[in-house]
């Protein structure tokens, strides 16, 4: 009896080696990134340093989150980075424009990024139609419609000092004179920890592991693949809508037509940290750790010297890099 | 037995231009396990869709514990108490296989799924079936068996009272099929309905209580297994004396060239160190049951699948084939299983599908010619009596014979001296077979050399000069055609490797 | 209908075509009617500039949707070529014609980048597209030092490359477009490349255990792509002359509706250059009409996006009665 449960914990050691196999790498690329650039430049050991990027990692982080729902389906949202800003507009211009007041302005960037993930869903799970493609096409609707709707004009969000400046303290507070304390990481720690629970102890996460695992055993399994199908979807654009949340307490200022290529680094994000690109696995952990690469990355870069689009460049190479890595250890699983 | 479960009276059912099912009768008894037989097409599987609400039925009645049904989903089925265990595994892969039972229908929690209590009950089941699985083990790590495993545990834990098993051993090893009918004796006992589906004569004579026969999409009849000889059913199942003219003697003359040599060939658990020898004018029949690795063996030879060791002789000279682009540069043609996946392209046309392998014969420069294409497509549809309205049909609209010719005439473009059949007259009509095989020995007449791989013993008694049987991975035998006989291929295609 | 479909010249051509061609002279009479400039001289000029580029970019994208797969970083990778082409020429002094030659180079690498990873390597095609989208948008920054390349006007020297879209009033361009046009058809239909693309795309495992080296071409239609993006570069400065880094992606979107709309399935293995030359079309005078009617290009970028989607959704429902 023990020899048998010896022998199950040696596999149950290897299963979870499997799942954090990858994540602990990535941690370590983190610490690596972190001290080669700690070592490189004295300031970028400084504590707003650290502040700076947790700010510009906000907005990713949560797009990040929402995106691995589309990817584990085997499906994809590329419409969340031209989407956040199109929330972010809409939200801020009915605040300046049109006297909402804060929280109302935030509750319907957040349900504007609710109604496009359900059409993205819908349109996916129920025509059918590519998700890429799908989400191509509501990428290009919502910078059309962004700056349609406030006038091409770019929006500003209250600041501090402004009445409604409250919801940027979220992110961010004062403790003392010029002493910044970012709370807006412990959000983002708590919604990690909910949709990590989402994802693997819940019907909505485990039926959409299922459509990216084999959808048609899920349908066959009598599950309502479609309505999950389509969750995953809405789940992408409300974190989109959250993500357009903290996009404008951090920047404030919200210009039409850019939003472009954010979807990418949240996507990387994920894929980083070990979202398989054909889907039925990965983590809302490690997409959070996959994102911290690329934005230390963009935030590290220059104080080595080298140009921010230096970040591009390399984003796009560390993410082929570790589809690579998922398909040749694919490759040699068949083996 | 006990008394009757599950009736389906009057089953019919009609496919556009196809009439599946023609009132077709069937009854289950508690306490019974009931083989469903038929050759391929008879319509076993659409008679079980039509059982588990996959599909619906044209007219006919299903009466389920005295009481009529009709289902519009597996899950109604399921709900009801009748589950199927596929044939093809629906599983998910990534997930555990506690998740895998019960998805679905989990056990909450509050918000949350409660798995360990998934765990727990899995658990329970597999004690109850007497298997060793770990319910939090990684689907996709088992072997095909204990996949299977799971899936019938998945079944039992609906509290059916009648499981459908389409073809549950044809993955299995001999091992695991004696685990499985140890299983199937448990649930009979328990007074469960089971509807057994399987081609393995010697499966149905151990293990079911009656066999009803299909031919054609009807009902022929239902036998008590006891009372009745392998020569009934067969009899039954194709309404026709099964030896139509086997061959007796090869016709391959004596002192023929080796033209393919394999030595020692390993590729996966499915080819393991296989050798053999082919013969210019010899077609070369791999039996062996399903599963065996014959198709493996042929994909490794033609570079489709990588290999990992052994040695390939063409005309006496060695020879590399890493993909499917050397083994037709070395005149080696093969002709799949499944045409619609791997032989033709069905949305392309006859011509363009005849000049796929050769399309470097006919261009100029980059340019193709296409009269010269058509030349030949036209050449190939009549000397094989293709049956198309033209060669610039679609592939797709053709019948599955004359897929089949224009896969052959493919391969004759280029010339192959060496083709392999794989399952050359699946799922194709006794008519367009006989054509098959008339051009089989023609080529064979003319000099080529032919492995036909068959899972019908008919096929492999009639064609083969030489058989070679395989049995999980490896050769178990080889008997020349004047041995042959059905028994003693079958001992080799079942013999246990120790 | 059903008589119409049998019509042997309506059978010859495709009533897909015919009904494409239908749709663009009603929006063309539709948007004279309503704008009264918009047959005006300059407007055809101006829709022909986005023809040309754009058409270029959606010939490109026809033949990688035509193996089933997708290329969506073709709209940011042209603006590379442009950047890094013009920037040789304006800084490092480069001569025109290398300019040119460079342009299609760098579109022709970005090609066989994105090709070798999806053919040789399964990498997902959105993936590869995402990631090279990126690595154009971030070389082209680093490359200008995030300038704007502003290439010679007419007058200058090494303005003749402006002759390639308009010599005095003769739209010289359409007839390159044209001809390229025929060129990629000739391709598709009529030689190797084109039969083993679009074979491929329809059953790739089939091709490949015909003894058809499947990676390679599949590859070959990703480098084919690159070059016509190089072209559409070359066409897009020659047109509007300067270029700025960080922009493109709204190119995709309607080079892949062009296409998608003239009747290339995205499954794969279907592919008609001439739908795509008249999808470009019906884009290019959308543009302009919008712009007549006083609406702004966002208005563009939403419908396209609708167009798309219907277009292909249209694709989805066909297949599906198909099966």
């Amino acid at each position: 009896m023990t020899n048998q449960n010896a022998v199950t914990a040696g596999k149950r050691k290897s299963s979870l080696e499997k799942l954090g196999g990858q994540k602990f790498i990535v941690l370590l690329v983190i610490v690596g990134l972190a001290i080669f650039f700690s070592v490189m430049s004295p300031a970028f050991r400084k504590y707003t340093t650290l502040v700076s990027i947790l700010d510009y990692s906000y907005y990713i982080v949560l797009m990040s989150i929402g995106v691995t729902f589309p990817l584990i389906t085997g499906g994809v949202d590329l419409s969340i980075g031209t989407g956040l800003i199109c929330y972010s507009l809409v939200g801020g211009y009915l605040i300046s424009f049109h006297g909402f007041p804060v929280w109302a302005g935030m509750l319907v960037t957040v349900l504007f990024g609710v109604a496009i993930g359900l059409l993205n869903g819908t349109l996916v799970a129920v025509m059918d139609i590519p998700p890429f493609l799908v989400t191509l096409c509501t990428c290009m609707i919502t910078r059309g419609l962004g700056s349609i709707i406030v006038g091409g004009f770019g929006i500003t969000w209250p600041t501090a000092a402004q009445p409604g400046g409250w919801f940027r303290s979220i992110f961010k507070i004062n403790i003392a004179p010029r002493v910044m304390l970012p709370i807006g990481i412990i959000w983002v720690l708590i919604l990690v920890a909910v949709m990590a629970y989402v994802l693997n102890h819940t019907q909505v996460g485990r039926y959409i592991i299922g459509i990216g695992s084999n959808k048609e055993a899920a349908r066959l399994s009598g599950v309502n693949v479609k309505i999950y199908h389509i969750s995953a979807y809405v789940i992408s654009g409300l974190f989109a809508g959250l993500a357009a949340i903290a996009y404008s307490a951090i920047f404030t200022t919200v210009q039409p037509g850019t939003g472009a290529g954010f979807e990418l680094e949240a996507i990387g994000g994920a894929i980083i940290g070990g979202v398989s690109a054909s889907g039925g696995s990965g983590t809302v952990t490690g997409s959070l750790l996959g994102v911290f690469v690329i934005c230390l990355l963009k935030t590290g870069l220059p104080f080595i010297g080298l140009q921010a689009n230096w970040q591009q460049i390399i984003t796009g190479l560390v993410l082929i890099g570790a589809v690579l890595i998922d398909v040749i250890k694919k490759r040699r699983e068949v083996h | 037995m006990g008394d009757v479960i599950l009736t389906m009276k009057g089953i019919d059912k009609s496919f556009p231009g196809v009439h599946a099912l023609d009132h077709v009768d069937l009854e289950v008894r508690r306490g019974e396990v009931h083989a469903l037989m038929g050759e391929n097409g008879a319509g076993k599987s659409t008679l079980m869709k039509v059982l588990t609400g996959i599909y619906t039925k044209d007219s006919g009645t299903i009466t389920f514990e005295g009481k009529e049904v009709e289902f519009h989903n597996t899950r109604e089925a399921q709900d009801a108490g009748i589950v199927i265990v596929h044939q093809e595994l629906n599983m998910l892969g990534h997930l555990t296989v506690a998740q895998n039972i019960f998805f679905g229908r989990e056990f909450k929690k509050g918000f949350g799924i409660d798995d360990k209590k998934m765990n727990e009950e899995a658990a329970k089941l597999f004690q109850k079936l007497n298997i060793d699985i770990d319910p939090t083990d990684t689907m996709s790590d088992l072997t095909v068996g204990k996949q299977q495993m799971c899936e019938i545990a998945k079944a039992i834990s609906h509290e059916a009272k009648v499981i459908v098993f389409d073809e549950p051993s044809a993955a299995l090893t001999e091992t695991e099929i004696e685990e499985l009918f140890k299983i199937i004796r448990d649930l009979r006992a328990q007074g469960l309905g089971i509807i057994y589906i399987s081609h393995r004569m010697d499966e149905i004579k151990v293990i079911t209580d009656r066999v009803t026969v299909m031919r054609d999409g009807t009902y022929v009849g239902t036998l008590i297994t006891e009372e009745c000889t392998k020569n009934d059913i067969i009899n039954m199942m194709v309404g026709r004396v099964i030896y139509e003219d086997p061959k007796t003697h090869s016709m391959v003359p004596e002192g023929a060239p080796v033209v393919l040599k394999v030595e020692h060939l390993n590729a996966g658990k499915m080819v393991q160190d296989v050798s053999f020898e082919l013969h210019k004018g010899e077609i070369l029949g791999f039996s062996g049951l399903m599963g065996a690795g014959r198709t493996e063996t042929a994909r490794a030879i033609f570079g489709a699948d990588p290999k990992e060791s052994g040695k390939i002789y063409i005309n006496g000279r060695e020879v590399t084939i890493n993909t499917p682009e050397d083994a037709v540069k070395y005149g080696i043609g093969y002709l799949s299983e499944d045409r619609k996946r791997y032989g033709v392209v069905v949305q392309k046309s006859v011509a363009e599908n005849t000049t796929m392998a050769t399309l470097k014969k006919f261009v100029n420069g980059i340019f193709i010619n296409k009269k010269k294409e058509e030349q030949v497509a036209q050449d190939y549809v009549k000397s094989l009596d293709t049956k198309t309205p033209g060669i610039d049909q679609l592939v797709v609209n053709l019948s599955g014979g004359n897929q089949q010719k224009v896969v052959i005439a493919k391969w004759l473009t280029r010339d192959c001296d060496i083709l392999i059949f794989d399952e050359p007259t699946r799922g194709i009509d006794v008519g367009a077979k006989n054509e098959i095989y008339k051009l089989m020995n023609k080529l064979a007449a003319e000099g080529k050399a032919i492995i036909m791989i068959s899972s019908e013993m008919t096929e492999i008694l009639r064609m083969s000069d030489r058989i070679v049987i395989m049995c999980e991975g490896k050769i178990t035998g080889e008997i020349g055609i004047e041995e042959a006989t059905q028994e003693n291929i079958m001992n080799l295609a079942t013999r246990e490797i120790s | 209908m059903e008589n119409l479909k049998k019509n042997p010249l309506v059978k010859k051509i495709g009533l897909n075509r015919i009904l494409l061609v239908g749709v663009l002279i009603v929006m063309y009479v539709a948007f004279a009617v309503i704008s009264p400039t918009f047959l005006s001289y300059s407007r055809i000029m101006s829709a022909l500039n986005y023809v040309y580029f754009l058409g270029f970019l959606s010939l490109g994208v026809t033949f990688v949707i035509a193996t089933g797969g997708i290329d969506f970083s073709i709209g940011p990778v042209m603006f590379c070529c442009a950047l890094i082409a013009g920037y040789s020429l304006t800084s490092y002094g480069v001569p025109m014609a290398l300019a040119l030659v460079i342009s299609i180079l760098v579109g022709c690498c970005f090609g066989i980048f994105n090709g070798y990873l999806v053919a040789y390597w399964s990498v997902p095609p959105f993936i590869v597209s995402m990631a090279s989208m990126n690595i154009a948008k971030g070389l082209a920054s680093v490359f200008t030092k995030t300038q704007s390349v502003s290439w010679p006007q007419l007058s200058a020297e090494g303005g003749w490359y402006r002759y390639l879209v308009k010599v005095g009033n003769i739209p010289v361009g359409l007839f390159i477009f044209i001809g390229v046009a025929i060129i990629c058809a000739i391709i598709l239909n009529k030689t190797m490349i084109g039969r083993y693309i679009l074979c491929l795309g329809s059953n790739k495992e089939a091709v490949r255990l015909s003894g058809v080296n499947v990676k390679r071409w599949e590859m070959t239609a990703y480098a084919i792509c690159g070059v016509l993006v190089g072209i559409a570069a070359i066409f897009f400065v020659s047109a509007y002359t300067t270029v700025q880094p960080g922009y493109g992606d709204q190119y995709n979107n309607e080079a892949i509706a062009g296409c998608v709309m003239g009747g290339t399935s995205m499954a794969g293995g279907l592919a008609s250059i001439s739908g795509t030359v008249i999808g470009v079309f019906i884009i290019a005078l959308l543009q302009e009409g919008i712009l007549a009617l006083g609406m702004n290009k966002n208005y563009q970028l939403i419908i396209t996006g609708i167009i798309v989607i219907a277009a292909v959704y249209f694709d989805v429902l066909g297949r599906r009665r198909k099966n």
